[in-house]
């Protein structure tokens, strides 16, 4: 029907017409395969959607550090560290901790299940800036590390035997499983479909 | 078009079906999912029974950083804490853990265990780093429970040591408190538990525990007493000071003993006992039975006390409990209750201990002339003990079996004493011989006429003798004539010689 450009070597080609899953075609010259669209990336979104928003439970529930300092032990969550920085006078920090930990996970979440969704009502509202929602999900989809990042470096400083020590929990597991899905959902996702719909039943 | 149509309709189109196996990819969320509940299910089938605590306050407590600790193993943590409505205190909201359910009843007691200096220890050290945390005493047995009052204190003794609780009853607290030793025979073998005030208010409930194995010394004939300080008394029996070992002046205790003769089974635990004042208190008490009676007195009851001894005949066989002053509206005349106990188990073989035959035995006693009497105990202190004895020549009275304490009749104090001796004179004066007497007096004075006529007698032929125209009188101044010529004639001889000394050789010169 339409052209493919070859992802590998950049060959414009023009593979025979028929379901575009259907068989395996390949670039005449590199020999890549090619595809319209991105194979299956309606049911592959889903499942690491699904996946994360499972995740994303016991990522909150679940404490994601354990400080323990002089003898004193303190399991943390997401949240109740949020909220101890806010009781420490330490709102631009729990603000950036928020941010990266629950607004921005929820947030690519959100947006990609109102994308999918949208696909599959064949919705033609908006493509220009449903497309820009989808840019903003792939962007800041590796920010979302921060919290783990800040874990692992403190599991990895804080080491000081009775002094203090901290230990990473379970919780901090399943955060970076959001964020690994999140990730890999948004990659599995082609925004593409958006136009599709949008193209393919003119008014 | 038209030709091809047909072409078209034979050919028919393939049935193209394309067998989507599901993908791969959707192993994702299955495992996460299964991941998920699996660590859902392992966070709540570890999560043990919620129990609140009532605490005074918070201090050194946090929502979910403070733990429960048994022995110092983590049983539970504080998930939350909030003020009661009535801001009276907090309640703390405590997640244990898995299988501490059946150690959680009535009995389990919960304390903050924080630095405490407290009876001259000094407890809960190690929480000054650590943060305070919550202790238990898991009790085994009783009715399940999921909502404890906090102690303000930790227990003294914790459920998991060998020993048995006693009750003890006493008047008053004196300086037993928490942690006063229990002493048996001036060792340390236990402390006090508790000590509250009884429901009532009239006593004090000490409660005690012994340890083990000491706590198998003590039976149903065990004395607990008040060993603290320093006794002093002053009763009918003189003056008596007790002082218990140095320590016991200072910290206060508990002794405990057994008689000898005591030989039941270990009291079970929570036994009750009665704390007895001093030493010589538990010997006085070692009777059970108690028989009070009422005595009323018209006279001055001055140094009559309370705890008096009653005696019989010198023996002690009771006590005065009460003394008090009664108007008689009527017959307008004071009248002074003596309330008396006697313990008639002090009394051997009379009958006395079965209620029943006392009271027959007393009646018959009475009639006999058993009164209460008051009697000097002591002349220095001028104390007075009540003294029951048989006064058989006593008006004839009877008890009045009345309520509250039956009556025992009385005799006058001094009067009686009186009476009797001057009965005892009369009665003497009676015995006398009077008639025998003066027939021997009539013969002693006939023989002394007769001895004295025979004097007479005597006496005139005396005078007989001497008299002046007597024989021997004349015969003696004869006598006395001659002796005085000698006398002479030997003065002239005596000159002669001293004029002529030679006169004794040659002889007087005869005159020329």
């Amino acid at each position: 029907m339409s052209h493919v450009r070859c992802h590998d070597c950049g060959l414009v080609s023009r593979p025979p017409a028929g379901p575009a899953h259907a068989a395996d075609v390949r670039c005449p010259r590199c020999g890549a395969p090619l595809h319209r669209r991105k194979p299956r990336s309606l049911e592959r979104t889903w499942a690491y959607l699904l996946a994360a928003a499972l995740c994303y439970v016991p990522a909150n529930m679940l404490p994601i550090m354990k400080v323990t300092s002089l003898g004193r032990t303190q399991a943390d969550t997401i949240l109740s560290g949020v909220s101890y920085l806010l009781l420490h006078d330490m709102w631009p920090l729990a603000l950036v901790v928020f941010v990266a930990s629950v607004f921005v996970p929820v947030l690519k979440i959100a947006i990609l299940l109102g994308l999918l969704l949208s696909v599959h009502r064949g919705s033609r509202w908006r493509p220009v800036d449903r497309t820009r929602l989808y840019r903003i999900t792939e962007a800041i989809g590796r920010w979302s590390m921060v919290d783990i990042f800040v874990v692992t470096i403190l599991v990895a400083l804080v080491r000081l035997g009775n002094l203090a020590t901290v230990e990473a929990q379970t919780g901090a597991v399943f955060f970076g499983a959001v964020v690994v899905l999140t990730m890999l959902a948004a990659e599995a996702f082609d925004p593409r479909l958006i136009w599709d719909r949008s193209e393919a039943r003119p008014a | 078009m038209s030709a091809d149509a047909p072409d078209e309709l034979e050919v028919a189109e393939p049935v193209v079906t394309t067998r989507r196996r599901p993908s791969i990819v959707w192993l994702i969320p299955v495992v996460a999912a299964i991941v998920g509940a699996f660590v859902a299910w392992r966070t709540f089938s570890e999560r043990g029974p919620e129990i609140e605590i009532q605490f005074e306050t918070a201090e050194g407590l946090e929502a979910g950083t403070t733990q429960i600790k048994y022995k110092d193993v983590e049983v539970g943590i504080v998930e939350e804490i909030h003020l009661r409505d009535d801001l009276g205190g907090v309640h703390c909201k405590a997640r244990m853990v898995k299988g501490f359910e059946p150690y959680l009843n009535e009995g389990t007691r919960f304390w903050v265990v924080r630095p405490r200096v407290a009876g001259g220890q000094v407890t809960g050290l190690g929480t000054l780093f650590s943060g305070s945390y919550i202790g238990v005493d898991p009790v085994r047995d009783g009715r399940r429970a999921r909502e404890f009052a906090g102690l303000d204190t930790p227990p003294i003794v914790t459920a998991d040591q060998p020993g048995k609780h006693f009750v003890l009853r006493s008047r008053r607290a004196g300086s037993v408190d928490v942690g006063t030793p229990v002493l048996f025979r001036k060792i340390r073998v236990g402390e006090v538990v508790a000590s509250e005030l009884d429901p009532s208010g009239e006593f004090v409930s000490i409660q005690v525990f012994v340890h083990a194995p000491h706590d198998a010394r003590v039976n149903s004939g065990t004395r607990f007493w008040n060993a603290s300080g320093v006794h002093v008394s002053l009763g009918a029996g003189g003056v008596d000071v007790q002082v218990e070992s140095l320590a016991s002046l200072l910290v206060g205790g508990i002794a405990f003993d057994t008689a000898a003769d005591s030989t039941g089974p270990p009291a079970p635990d929570g036994s009750r006992f009665t704390l007895y004042e001093n030493e010589a208190a538990t010997r006085r008490e070692v009777y059970t039975q108690k028989a009070r009676y009422v005595a009323y007195f018209d006279q001055s009851v001055r140094g009559l006390q309370e705890g008096a001894p009653v005696e019989f005949r010198g023996i002690q066989i009771g006590e005065v409990r009460d003394v008090k002053l009664e108007y008689d509206a009527e017959t307008q005349q004071f009248v002074i209750p003596v309330v008396i106990e006697i313990e008639p188990e002090r009394i051997e073989n009379l009958g006395m201990v079965d209620p029943v035959t006392r009271r027959e035995g007393f009646d018959r006693l009475v009639e006999q002339g058993l009164r209460a009497q008051l009697q000097s105990g002591n002349l220095l202190t001028g104390q007075l003990v009540v003294q029951l004895d048989f006064h058989p020549t006593a008006k004839p009275a009877e008890i009045v079996w009345q309520e509250p304490y039956p009556e025992l009749p009385t005799v006058p104090a001094a009067l009686e004493e009186i009476t009797a001796s001057v009965q005892q004179l009369v009665k003497r004066l009676e015995e006398l011989p009077l008639d025998e007497v003066m027939r021997s007096v009539n013969g002693t004075l006939e023989s002394a006429q007769a001895a004295l006529a025979q004097a007479e007698q005597t006496l005139a032929s005396a005078g007989e003798l001497v008299g002046p125209d007597s024989p021997a009188n004349s015969e003696l101044r004869r006598a006395l004539l001659e002796l005085t010529d000698a006398a002479r004639s030997v003065g002239l001889a005596a000159d002669q010689i001293q004029r002529e000394p030679e006169s004794l050789l040659f002889g007087k010169e005869t005159q020329p």
